[in-house]
């Protein structure tokens, strides 16, 4: 592989991500391009940007940050080099990968090869499979009918899961606990996963019951040097999307860390891969460990493994991208401290986490040296329901994870955010829950070790019961009619007279 | 001649979605009593901030997101209440009634046009709040939320998605709480 | 005067009975039920110590025939008088459910004939707080044309003084008619009901069960047959509603509305504005959230909120001078107007108009509703209705169109050919004959049926018919809207615009009176 320069990246992307990476970058004395959209015109990553292509006033039939061949246009208009896709949208789409390559633009990221690999969960799992890396048991292949799904789900034992083949994101996801539920399930299955991601194909595995969300950050570079950066701990997720993220996890010891740390280095090998990756494991209660799926982008939850071990992920993915050999050995990779990540959210905890589109109208986060804030919204941002409703993610370090929680208490309760109902109450919540404290919790936690998703304590409620009693005071029982004037009304004018005489 | 004048009102009660009371002195004083300890309470607002009540040296959020007649919605650090507010008599008048009445406990929801059901973004046995979509219907291009106007749990949805109603069909039953 | 002369002595001994009739038993009678008296229902209506009550000392009509009971009490279960509210002079008359069911016998319709005569001449409010069994049995014939005298005495005074009435127990039989005839109907949820013939006729006739409540509680009339315009959970709350709602309506017809010392909180520019219409043309919103940003902040009073929801009529103050406002609502049914929308809108409108209260449109309506049931039921009859009360207002009108401004609709709500006095448009604005669907499918019709691929021709004409033909511009350079306006400045342009038409004065050919369809 030849070096390539890299002066200029079309970030493409917006909001928290694109911000994230334009700060690197900066750092490296590399400018980037940002896309101005119809959508959010004004939208705060802009200003990070040292260059902007405007397509405010054009409302296009896909959003611009799907568009494989708009965007290349743009960067080859705009003269970058390189590209950095952030997460989501086409961050882990190998045919744009593919045509970033053929039209000599440095994608920052994996080889579309290895995004394919992986990217199919089919494939992903043979190859897998074929390196000796533990996992649940499943189908051979896809699986075409309920009458195979039927003889696969008795082989392997229920319960299964049913998921997409192209999937992710916990969309195609179906649990079947009988054979009585296998042919609405798949159904089920496989026609929402045709709706989410054009391919209805679906294959069955082994439904591991309430395991914890174990991912293992890797970095590889072009001449094969793989090394792991450590687990986080996803298990605090509703409906399959990560609430809140911590490294290291509670559950592990540097043995099983080793063990499945090197797992995750194998499988990254087998697809030649270079680039940020995460490969993710779910872990039983016994400890057995099992191969879920591998993410070929840069994660929403990275920063909590960036502060553990003091690594720029971005940076190293530029540097990667620049066809540098790595200067990361395993060795030199050190876990320190704790760290655990809020997803700040517009969503109405009371209302089951349904979105809460908004504008916001006051934000203001804490500052300190164990606290680190990325948001892409300001005083006046809109939270659209085009895209994610993410405001920001409060991440939070301690000495270890007692005092990571107890940083991460304080600094909630300094975080200011007006215009909408966000997430918030369920963090302070969590905070204080002993199982939550106790580390002991799985992926099924929200769903079934919690009552209520926020918590407050008695004086809160008596101060809103204030509040609701003074306003009542103020509008009903004071005389609000004092303030009327009666006597304005019957001023006599020329006119008016005129209007009386002549009725109307 | 019989002279009339205004009851004066010593007590006012503030009543949760759970029916729980809490009750303040009449005049209302910046005084929130919490157990034994009794804590001054102001609300203010300011540019930075906007509306926010400062209690113990710390502020906390404030929104007033909903009033109608004596019910108060309140976002009060980030998590809503719902009061209604009661003098003694009407407290005493909502017990009254309550005892006294076999209250009609079910409400019908009905297609108020015909139209095309586009999604029902409840279950059965959900919880539902006044003013909340039980159903999205379709008509005249238009999707239409169509709202629950009691506050209660869905005993029933009649229709699914994709399907055509005609009007006052039976979309939905709650039992009002 | 001696005061220990035998007259005076009387007055005092007369006043103790008084006192004594109104004992603590009866209260409680009332209170057992989740009602106040009539004397605490006064009390909180009237500014403190202003009522002065007349005729407390009437006793029953005596008509020599022995029927029934008839319980000599004073005042014959009526109290009426008058008192300030909020330093203003308004009459009122209560029931007293306690003595003989607050049914109404000779005197006692006397008693409201005569303080309804007495608001007419002195040009003043007249509230009527309604808990009544209905005529005295007793009394017949007489009790019959009692009511015969109120009604047409609120017939002479509607369009002249403000009438509401406030049902706070059963009103029933022809008694329904009184409130059906004043301007503006309370009721208090749960211990009040309106009906022409109670549950009892009806199992009687029809062999139907049903309860009071749901043949004419609060929440049918609010909800269903829109004759009760504001509903509340108690009566205390029921009053104090009233009380802030005289503060909007002037004492008579000759008379402006009151002013309120403006506070100087509401921001008359507002860019939030810009925010609230959709760029979808499908999308929903809710209209109120235009209107409250606008008027004053907190003034919005609504009028008739649960009935025919897909209008929102109500009052609100544009720096502190009352105006009516009429709203089509995308929220609910895409703010179409049918048959009970267009006749909530006609009322209101026309109630404005006999007070001097200056109307604001604000428009967003694809359209009537179609269908053989809307048709079948008239919505010819009873649209020209809200047409009719647009057009005959002589009061300021101004129109604000806020997205959809299609065919008939667009006609109807106050147009500037209807005589609306300035017409304003956001940029959203569709005014157009049709929606684009309909215009494509008409005029394209065969080049459609043609096409190799209709879909995307159709989505091509149809983004043409809005650039082109559905925008404000072209209404605007036409004259048939006086301006476009950006959403931020709304209020300014309103306050502006009705300060223009303050003395506005239209002269109105002589007639006996018009005929509107009814």
């Amino acid at each position: 592989m030849k070096k390539v320069t890299i002066t200029k990246i079309l970030i493409a992307n917006r909001g928290e991500i694109a911000i994230r990476i334009m700060r690197t970058a900066k750092l490296m004395g590399i400018a980037s391009v940002c896309i101005r959209t119809d959508a959010e015109p004004g939208a705060m990553y802009l200003d990070f940007a040292d260059e902007i292509y405007d397509l405010s006033g054009e409302a296009p039939d896909i959003p611009v940050f799907l568009d494989v061949e708009r965007l290349i246009t743009i960067a080859l208009k705009t003269g970058c080099d390189s590209l950095h896709p952030g997460y989501g949208f086409l961050a882990e789409n190998a045919y744009f990968a593919q045509k970033c390559y053929e039209n000599k633009i440095a994608f920052i990221g994996p080889s579309p090869d290895a995004i394919y690999k992986m990217g199919n969960k089919t494939v992903a799992r043979q190859i897998a499979l074929s390196n000796g890396i533990p996992m649940a048991m499943g189908s051979p292949g896809n699986i075409s009918n309920e009458e195979e799904a039927l003889k696969q789900a008795e082989r392997i034992g229920y319960p299964v899961i049913i998921k997409a083949a192209s999937g992710g994101g916990g969309r195609g996801m179906r649990i079947v606990r009988q054979p009585g539920e296998m042919e609405k399930m798949f159904l089920l299955a496989s026609r929402e996963a045709e709706k989410a991601f054009n391919d209805p194909s679906v294959f069955i595995e082994k439904y591991i019951e309430n395991p914890k969300h174990i991912e293992f950050q890797i970095l590889g570079d072009q001449y094969g040097n793989v090394v792991h950066l450590g687990e986080r701990e996803c298990s605090v997720q509703r409906k399959h999307q990560k609430l809140l993220e911590e490294a290291p996890s509670s559950a592990l010891d540097s043995e099983l860390r080793e063990k499945m740390g090197s797992m995750a280095v194998i499988i990254a090998k087998a697809v030649n891969y270079y680039s940020a990756g995460t490969v993710e494991f779910l872990l039983d209660s016994d400890h057995n460990f099992y191969f879920m799926e591998m993410n070929t982008r840069i994660q929403v939850e990275h920063p909590v493994t960036e502060i553990i071990t003091g690594i720029d992920l971005i940076e190293q993915q530029i540097l990667i991208a620049r066809g540098e050999a790595m200067a990361i050995r395993q060795e030199d990779v050190k876990l320190n401290g704790w760290a655990i990540e809020c997803r700040i959210n517009a969503e109405d905890v009371q209302a089951g986490f349904a979105p809460a589109p908004g504008k916001i109208e006051k934000l203001s986060f804490p500052e300190g040296e164990n606290i680190r804030v990325e948001t892409g919204v300001r005083p006046g941002s809109a939270i659209v329901a085009s895209f994610d409703s993410m405001i920001a993610k409060l991440i939070v370090s301690g000495e270890n994870r007692m005092d990571a929680i107890h940083n991460t208490k304080k600094a909630l309760d300094k975080v200011w955010i007006k215009g909408t109902k966000t997430t918030l109450p369920f963090f302070r919540m969590l905070m204080r829950n002993q199982l939550f404290q106790s580390g002991d919790f799985t992926t099924a936690f929200i769903e079934n070790d919690l009552d209520q998703f926020h918590s407050s304590s008695e004086y809160e409620e008596t101060i809103a019961a204030w509040l609701a009693v003074k306003l009542f005071t103020e509008e009903s029982l004071s005389d609000s009619v004092s303030s009327v004037d009666y006597e304005q009304g019957k001023e006599m004018n020329p006119w008016l007279l005129n209007k009386r005489i002549n009725r109307f | 001649m019989m002279t009339t004048h205004k009851p004066e009102i010593k007590k006012l009660h503030a009543l949760n979605s759970e029916s729980e009371v809490f009750t303040f002195n009449l005049p209302l004083k910046n005084i929130v009593k919490v157990g034994k300890h009794e804590y001054t309470i102001e609300l203010r607002e300011d540019e930075k901030y906007g509306t926010y009540v400062l209690w113990k040296n710390r502020r906390y959020p404030v929104e007033i997101v909903r009033t109608k007649q004596n019910k108060y919605e309140i976002l009060f650090n980030d998590i809503s209440y719902t009061f209604t507010i009661e003098t003694p008599f009407s407290l005493q008048r909502k017990k009254v009634l309550k005892s006294s009445q076999g209250r009609n406990d079910r409400l019908i929801i009905r297609a108020p046009m015909p139209g095309k059901i586009v999604e029902v973004p409840v279950r059965e046995g959900s919880e539902i709040k006044s003013g909340e979509p039980v159903i999205i219907l379709e008509a005249m291009k238009m999707q239409n939320e169509i709202l629950s106007s009691a506050t209660g749990t869905i005993m029933k949805i009649g229709v699914k998605p994709g399907q055509n109603v005609m009007k006052d069909d039976v979309l939905a039953e709650v039992t009002i709480k | 005067m001696d005061i220990n002369s035998k007259n005076f002595k009387s007055y005092l001994d007369r006043d103790n009975a008084l006192k004594k009739q109104y004992n603590t038993e009866r209260a409680k009678k009332q209170h057992n039920k989740g009602k106040l008296t009539a004397y605490e229902r006064i009390a909180l209506l009237f500014d403190e110590g202003s009522f002065e009550e007349i005729d407390a000392f009437v006793t029953p009509a005596d008509n020599g025939i022995e029927f029934g009971k008839v319980e000599k009490s004073f005042g014959d279960g009526v109290i009426v008088g008058h008192g300030k509210v909020g330093g203003r002079l308004v009459f009122a008359y209560a029931q007293d459910f306690t003595i003989m069911g607050g049914s109404l016998g000779q005197v006692h319709a006397r008693k409201i004939d005569k303080i309804q005569q007495m608001a007419l001449k002195m040009g003043a409010p007249i509230i009527g707080l309604i808990d009544s069994g209905g005529a005295r049995i007793q009394e017949g014939i007489a009790s019959l044309n009692g009511y015969a005298l109120i009604f047409s005495n609120i017939i002479q005074s509607s369009g002249i003084i403000p009438q509401i009435s406030v049902i706070m127990g059963p009103a029933a039989g022809g008694a329904v008619y009184s409130p059906a005839l004043t301007d503006w109907v309370f009721m208090t949820s749960h211990t009040s009901y309106m009906f022409v013939t109670g549950p009892n006729v009806v199992k009687e006739v029809l062999n139907e069960d049903v309860s009071s409540e749901d043949l004419g509680g609060a929440e049918i009339h609010a909800r269903k047959s829109g004759v009760a315009n504001m509903i509340y959970d108690d009566e205390e709350n029921t009053i104090i509603a009233l009380r802030k709602f005289l503060t909007y309506l002037p004492s008579n017809n000759v008379e402006n509305p009151p002013v309120t010392v403006y506070d100087g909180l509401t921001a008359d520019i507002n860019e939030k504005l810009r925010d609230i219409v959709p760029d979808d043309p499908n999308k929903a919103y809710d209209v109120r959230d235009v209107i409250n940003l606008i008027i004053d902040k907190g003034s919005f009073f609504e009028t008739s909120e649960l009935y025919a929801q897909s209008i929102v009529t109500g009052f609100g103050r544009l720096k502190g001078k009352t105006i009516g406002i009429i709203a089509n609502q995308p929220k609910v049914l895409a703010g179409v107007l049918d048959i009970d929308s267009s006749t909530k809108g006609a009322r209101f409108i026309r109630f404005c108009d006999a007070f001097n209260i200056p109307l604001l449109t604000f428009e967003d309506v694809p359209g009537f509703l179609p269908g053989m049931d809307q048709e079948h039921q008239g919505i010819i009859r009873h649209g020209a209705k809200l047409l009719y009360a647009y057009a005959e207002a002589t009061v300021p009108r101004i129109t604000v169109i806020l997205r959809k401004a299609y065919g008939g609709a667009y006609i109807v709500m106050n147009s500037k050919g209807l005589g609306g006095d300035f017409n304003f448009a956001w940029p959203s604005a569709e005014i157009a004959v049709m929606g684009p669907d309909g215009a494509v499918a008409i005029l394209y019709r065969r080049e459609l049926a043609e096409a190799k691929d209709p879909v995307s021709l159709k989505k091509e004409l149809v983004r043409t018919y809005r650039e082109k033909v559905a925008n404000p511009f072209i209404a605007d350079e036409k004259g048939y809207i006086d301006e476009v306006i950006d959403p931020a400045v709304t209020r300014s342009k309103l306050i502006s615009a009705f300060e223009a038409l303050n003395n506005k004065w239209v002269k109105v050919p002589s007639r006996k009176h018009d005929n509107m369809p009814l």
